[in-house]
């Protein structure tokens, strides 16, 4: 492995600090608040799970983070540390610097984040000559043991060919050795399998959980799937309608859930011990509309536990026990919880 | 031809030895087939055969008519200026035209119609006349075609991904450019050029030519291009790219100009024939490249007053131009659907 790649970085310690972010954009219809003061951190080689319905906020979250959003129409606010320095602040050139080199990222949809006209070994070539100085030839032998390390077979011939000769999964790998190039000490995955199906899935996560266990990497994964996440993360963050609602270590979200939101989320993941034909839970309705949100809990319009207090008051976050973090009036356990949760089961 | 179809429908990956290894007892495969080879390789073979005497004008058998007549001890017997002009041979009606007589009077034994596309009022071979004339017809089209990408791709391209007021700068003054009666413009750009040099000594170069076409060219090329350009700039892949560090020209020439350079390239073949006509209409006013040299516009304007008489005069280089942007037309359709960029799908 390449001498950068295996630069030794602190083992822990904390690498990302989000505080108070904010992503707002201003549409023809009104402000949209796609990030609403968002705020944690996370620590060198750890990994996050960021889970959510579709547009709730995950993907925006990520390229705040990165500062990768457009420039045009967007309001943003709060601050990113990373390793000490201040992303919001720092110009287009200092951010190039740590793009690539230092955070990284995997896109949903490999078939699309390919440039279709250039070949597969000079696109990978690119970050390695732009931040690390390579020269072609060595840049070259860098990206066939890349290619390698992603487990794509003959990589040889995969230098030469085009991104429409290879398949999905073969295009994921791809771009996770280009995200991987530089040695980045964090990756955003910004739901890297969605566009994948269930086989390839589970060989997409493996192959990122074992880079990142050999690289010391802190990873991101943002994904709607409670499932992927349960075995590939050591924190979880639920957000919906563009706030965190829980936040805990996996262990402690699956052992002891506090927000009716990730409960619901739970329940409509298909048991296998549940008898066949049972009828798929799903959450009611749909996420709310982020330029006019629900007053109070954004949830409480959906939610089966809601009272009046729920749509007047927004519930502040708050810790359940030591890095377990909820935003809820009625939490799971909570005497309403357990006053609806009966009538349910009755009238099921 | 069944070589050159089956050669060009194999996909550059293919292994060759997939080919032949249908099995006998199955129906043989229908070839996919591609429409318009046949005619596009027409359209090629007559494209070569007429860069080729374009250049080679010189050496080939044809009296020149692009020397300088000034220049006594430099001329061979091949050259012919405004000075030799051969009223013997004036306006004879191509060999093979039976049907069409001179009105001119034929003296002695000399023959009544000469050469393959006939003769002028000068007594000049017509044939000869448009062979040099393609050199400065193709010339002064592909130089201004090449231009007008060099400039208008790059306009394109920076107000397309730069956006913000350098797009609304540059697409602001092309607008201007667009609303300008075209040929008006030319006109304006030509006059403004030949107002510098006296009037008895016309002797316009092709340079004014080129300037006003490749002004003429860069708006639309500008316009096409930006329009690529911010299809592609809001693509994945450029993001995924940012998200790498690229610098901002890094992007613009290795992720999105090899996107928008088959469009570029199939705009820039139909739009040279575009110029090779505009160029025949400037001629038609009397405002390209000056009396010896000759060009198709100039030749068919000569002619005109002739229409009745000595049809041959303005009609064969009529045809000659009208054959070349056909073929350069159907050789821009060909490549435009060769250059259909595959996308990463499915």
């Amino acid at each position: 492995m390449n001498d950068v790649q295996t630069r030794l970085r602190p083992e822990s310690g904390e690498l990302l600090r989000i505080d108070d972010l904010y992503t707002h954009f201003s549409t023809a219809l009104g402000v949209v608040r796609a990030v609403d003061h968002v705020s944690f951190s996370l620590d060198r080689g750890e990994r996050l799970g960021i889970v959510g319905e579709s547009g709730c906020g995950k993907t925006i979250l990520s390229r705040s983070i990165m500062g990768l959003l457009p420039r045009r129409n967007v309001l943003r606010g709060g601050s990113v540390t990373f390793g000490g320095a201040e992303l919001t602040t720092m110009s287009l050139k200092e951010r190039r610097r740590i793009w690539g080199a230092e955070m990284a990222m995997i896109f949903q949809d490999p078939m699309t984040s390919l440039n279709p006209v250039i070949r597969i070994g000079k696109q990978l070539a690119e970050p390695l000559r732009v931040h690390l100085g390579m020269t072609k030839s060595d840049a070259r032998a860098t990206v066939l043991k890349l290619l390698q390390d992603v487990g794509i077979p003959e990589p040889e011939k995969r230098l030469d060919q085009y991104a429409h000769e290879l398949s999905g999964g073969m295009r994921q790998r791809v771009m996770i050795a280009m995200a991987l190039a530089c040695g980045p000490s964090v990756l955003f995955a910004d739901e890297p399998t969605t566009a994948l199906d269930v086989t390839v899935q589970a060989q997409i996560l493996e192959l990122i959980e074992r880079q990142r266990s050999e690289r010391n990497m802190a990873t991101i994964l943002v994904t709607h799937d409670l499932g992927v996440v349960a075995g590939h993360t050591d924190k979880i963050i639920v957000m919906y309608a563009g706030k965190i609602v829980e936040m805990a270590s996996t262990t402690s979200l699956f052992g002891a859930m506090k927000m009716p939101y990730t409960e619901a989320l739970f329940q409509s993941i298909p048991k296998l011990e549940q008898p066949a034909h049972t009828r798929l839970v799903t959450i009611g309705g749909r996420p709310p509309n982020l330029i006019h949100p629900p007053t109070g809990c954004r949830f409480s319009p959906r939610c089966p536990y809601a009272t009046d207090k729920c749509t007047t008051e927004e519930p502040p976050l708050v810790e359940a026990s030591p890095g377990h973090w909820f935003a809820c009036h009625h939490p799971v356990g909570s005497d309403r919880w357990h006053e609806v949760s009966v009538r349910r089961r009755e009238v099921a | 031809m069944t070589d050159i179809t089956s050669e060009s429908n194999v996909a550059p990956a293919a292994s060759p030895t997939e080919a032949p290894t249908a099995s006998p007892t199955e129906a043989p495969a229908k070839k996919f087939r591609r429409r318009g080879v046949f005619t596009m390789w027409l359209a090629v073979a007559w494209l070569v055969f007429l860069v080729f005497t374009a250049i080679g004008a010189s050496w080939l058998p044809y009296v020149n008519h692009s020397c300088d007549q000034f220049a006594e001890e430099t001329r061979d017997e091949k050259c012919i200026t405004h000075i030799d002009t051969n009223p013997l041979l004036s306006e004879r009606p191509p060999v093979w035209a039976t049907f069409s007589d001179t009105t001119r009077p034929v003296v002695g034994d000399a023959a009544e119609r000469a050469g393959f596309f006939g003769t002028d009022t000068n007594g000049f071979d017509i044939f000869s006349r448009t062979m040099f004339g393609a050199r400065n017809s193709l010339l002064i089209g592909a130089l201004s075609i090449v231009f007008g990408i060099a400039i208008g791709g790059t306009l394109g391209l920076v107000s397309g991904y730069v956006g913000r007021r350098v797009d609304r700068v540059i697409d602001s003054i092309m607008n201007i450019f667009l609303a300008f009666p075209a040929l008006l413009l030319v006109i304006f750009i030509v006059g403004f050029f030949s107002d510098s040099g006296t009037n008895e000594a016309k002797s316009r170069s092709i340079v004014p030519i080129i300037f006003a076409l490749v002004i003429l060219s860069i708006p639309p090329i500008a316009r096409l291009v930006r329009a690529n350009t911010i299809v592609y700039a809001q693509r994945e892949f450029v993001t995924a790219a940012r998200s790498l560090g690229a610098r901002t020209s890094r992007i613009i020439t290795r992720e999105i100009l090899p996107n928008v350079f088959p469009a570029m390239v199939t705009f820039a073949i139909t739009g040279m024939a575009i110029l090779i006509v505009a160029e025949g209409a400037l001629a038609y006013l009397g405002l390209s490249v000056s009396a010896p040299t000759p060009t198709w516009g100039a030749m068919i304007f000569g002619g005109q007053s002739k229409l009745e008489t000595a049809w041959w005069i303005s009609i064969m280089p009529s045809i000659v131009m009208f054959l070349t942007v056909l073929s350069i037309n159907l050789l821009g359709d060909a490549l435009t659907e060769r250059f259909r960029i595959r996308e990463a799908i499915g």
